[in-house]
């Protein structure tokens, strides 16, 4: 036992003094202690061993420098090597100096790296493209990805939302079968957005998944031959797609294990086989963002000219800026009714802050938005801060998207104050907006406590009528354990949204600097 | 780096020479044989007996004898360690040395006349 203590404090000693005497040292801890037997002298024993070890640990990490000095290194061709300058351990007073310095070159760093970003800039053209945010996107990200188009994100996807999923259905006409299973008022705003909803409008051209050529053969399967295919699909598509592929697994097992006990006959109706998939997957994952969705209504895939047609949509929308003005004050006011794709619509974006630049205060109206993508998020919010800030996004884990721009060359609203108008009904991509500056504490928020759309899956077609929707990935939370997923945004002045716009000029110009 | 460390001689160094000068002894032996000389005043822990013995091997003042099974010892392996030329004509410097301040002690009346 003794021994084993001894062995365990001859750790404490550098390695270069363990590799050259532990062993010596143990032999000489079993000798001492076969020989000195009794009460005195094994505690006059434990005292040296003790007294030693104190007084040594100093010694022997100072001079442990000086082995490293004198370590002889063998020369290979090639292979850099190491020297040591200084024989002499580092002196205490010399740590200031040191921290001192490093702490300028990490400086100079950030500096010089902060310049790099700026130089990328095209710098060289007109006042418009001066303030244009750093694009940091890939190029895979500036231009629609027609491989990965039928991994859409529902961006407001809320639990038990069945109709959520459907207007992502190929034509926009689905919306009113959509409708009719809507529960909530904040999505039955969404779904009644007509066909200018060019928000969906982009991501509904839709692929079919390679997931719907898998197959999973059920053995002794009650089921018919197109309901199977569906069941096989989804089965697939959780396997390949779902962020936890252990609890893939194990839903899938289930799912399988429900088919051959027969639980699945019942079903009979699609929208009955969708909704009793979508239960088994729940109760095994408690994820209520994983869903199956079957419309009524045929929806074949889209054609390349009802693509084109769409992506002309927001074009023809203005992006969904649907007012820029400089109110009384000084005070700027920006409308806007979704956060479309940057590859789209950065230009106008890009044009509205440029209008708004010179403005004392600034007015984002969301009290219509219905949501969109988080990179317009970013490049939006790009205007607002002196630095490059974290967007958090729930649906997303970080990507270096997920970072404003900032600073944006010219840009003059990084320390203006900034209020943001909200509603029941915004949603998604707004609240994510809302909820970031408002952690961030760059904004005030005025209206009503938004919808709550945090957690999205990302779409699947299945085929004509089903899809699904299966969570891919989750992002951690700066700020706190929840997001504002079910509960909503709550504004730092609760009132009606009607008069929210009122209420966020007085409180403007209340801020704004007496001239 | 260890002429510095021995320059002066640490009195853990010149203790282990005087052990050695007799016989070759092993690290425990050393101890022990240290510890008797000053009556338990000075019992060298193992990291003072085994980084003496370290640099004073660097200097080549001691050398290490082949190893050899101590039949009285279980049958243990222990490295044995002899004083070198080197080593007999530095600890005989050492203990002129203290002689010579001996000596001025003595002239000093710090110390009586029994002793040296």
């Amino acid at each position: 036992m003794s021994e084993k203590i001894y062995a365990c404090l001859l750790r404490l000693y550098p390695a270069n003094f363990r590799q050259a005497h532990g062993d010596d040292a143990l032999q000489l801890f079993r000798d001492r202690l076969r020989d000195e037997t009794g009460f005195l002298r094994r505690t006059r024993l434990w005292f040296d061993i003790f007294v030693d070890l104190a007084i040594s640990l100093r010694h022997l990490y100072t001079t442990s420098q000086a082995a490293l000095a004198e370590a002889f290194v063998p020369h290979c061709a090639g292979v850099p090597r190491f020297f040591v300058l200084q024989e002499e351990p580092l002196r205490p007073g010399a740590l200031f100096p040191g921290c001192v310095l490093s702490l300028a070159a990490l400086s100079l760093l950030s500096v010089l790296l902060n310049q790099a970003d700026t130089l990328h800039s095209p710098t060289s053209h007109a006042t418009a493209s001066q303030f244009r945010p750093v694009n940091r996107q890939t190029s895979a990200a500036t231009k629609p990805d027609v491989d990965s188009a039928e991994q859409v994100v529902l961006d407001d996807a809320a639990p038990g939302e069945t109709a959520t999923f459907a207007r992502l259905f190929p034509t926009p006409t689905n919306f009113s079968a959509a409708h009719a299973d809507t529960r909530s008022s904040a999505h039955q705003a969404y779904s009644n957005a007509t066909a200018d909803d060019s928000a969906a409008a982009i991501r509904v051209f839709t692929q079919t998944s390679s997931a719907t050529t898998a197959s999973t053969s059920v053995v002794g399967s009650a089921l018919d031959p197109e309901r199977q295919r569906v069941f096989d699909a989804v089965i697939a598509n959780l396997k390949q797609h779902y962020f936890d592929p252990a609890v893939a697994r194990q839903m899938a097992d289930a799912l399988v294990a429900r088919q051959r006990r027969g639980d699945d006959a019942p079903a009979t109706q699609g929208k009955d086989f969708a909704a009793l998939l979508t239960t088994q997957m729940r109760d095994v994952s408690q994820d209520m963002h994983l869903e199956v969705v079957y419309n009524p209504k045929p929806s074949p895939q889209s054609s390349p000219e009802e693509f084109a047609r769409m992506l002309a949509a927001p074009q023809a929308d203005n992006c969904s800026l649907k007012k820029v003005q400089i109110l009384a004050h000084n005070i700027g006011y920006l409308k806007l009714d979704a956060f479309l794709d940057p590859a789209l619509c950065g230009s106008a974006a890009t044009a509205a802050m440029a209008s708004l630049n010179r403005t004392d205060a600034l007015i984002f109206d969301l009290r219509d938005n219905r949501g969109g993508t988080a990179e317009m998020v970013s490049l939006i919010s790009s205007y607002l801060f002196d630095h490059p800030e974290y967007m958090f996004d729930p649906r997303r884990v970080p990507t270096p998207q997920s970072w404003t721009s900032s600073p944006v060359p010219g840009s003059k609203l990084a320390n203006k104050a900034v209020f943001i108008l909200t509603s029941s009904t915004t949603i998604s991509a707004a609240e994510q907006f809302t909820y970031d500056l408002k952690m961030l504490k760059r904004a005030t928020i005025v209206g009503e406590t938004t919808a709550g759309g945090a957690h999205a899956g990302v779409w699947h077609r299945i085929d004509d009528h089903y899809g699904m929707a299966i969570p891919q990935s989750r992002a951690v939370n700066p700020y706190s354990k929840s997001d504002w997923e079910a509960t909503g945004v709550q504004p730092d002045i609760k009132v009606p949204a009607a008069t929210a716009l009122r209420t966020a000029l007085r409180q403007a110009q209340s801020q704004l600097p007496t001239r | 780096m260890a002429k510095q460390k021995l320059n002066p001689l640490p009195s853990a160094a010149f203790h282990i020479f005087l052990s050695l000068a007799g016989e070759d002894l092993h690290g425990y032996a050393i101890m022990r044989e240290v510890a008797a000389r000053t009556g338990g005043r000075m019992r060298l822990g193992p990291r003072a007996l085994y980084s003496s013995i370290q640099s004073l091997l660097e200097a080549k003042l001691i050398e290490e004898r082949d190893s050899h099974q101590d039949s009285s010892l279980n049958h243990e392996r222990r490295r044995y360690y002899r004083l070198t030329s080197a080593g007999r004509k530095v600890a005989r410097s050492e203990a002129g040395r203290l002689a010579d301040l001996l000596r001025v002690a003595r002239a000093k009346k710090i110390l009586r006349g029994e002793y040296v």
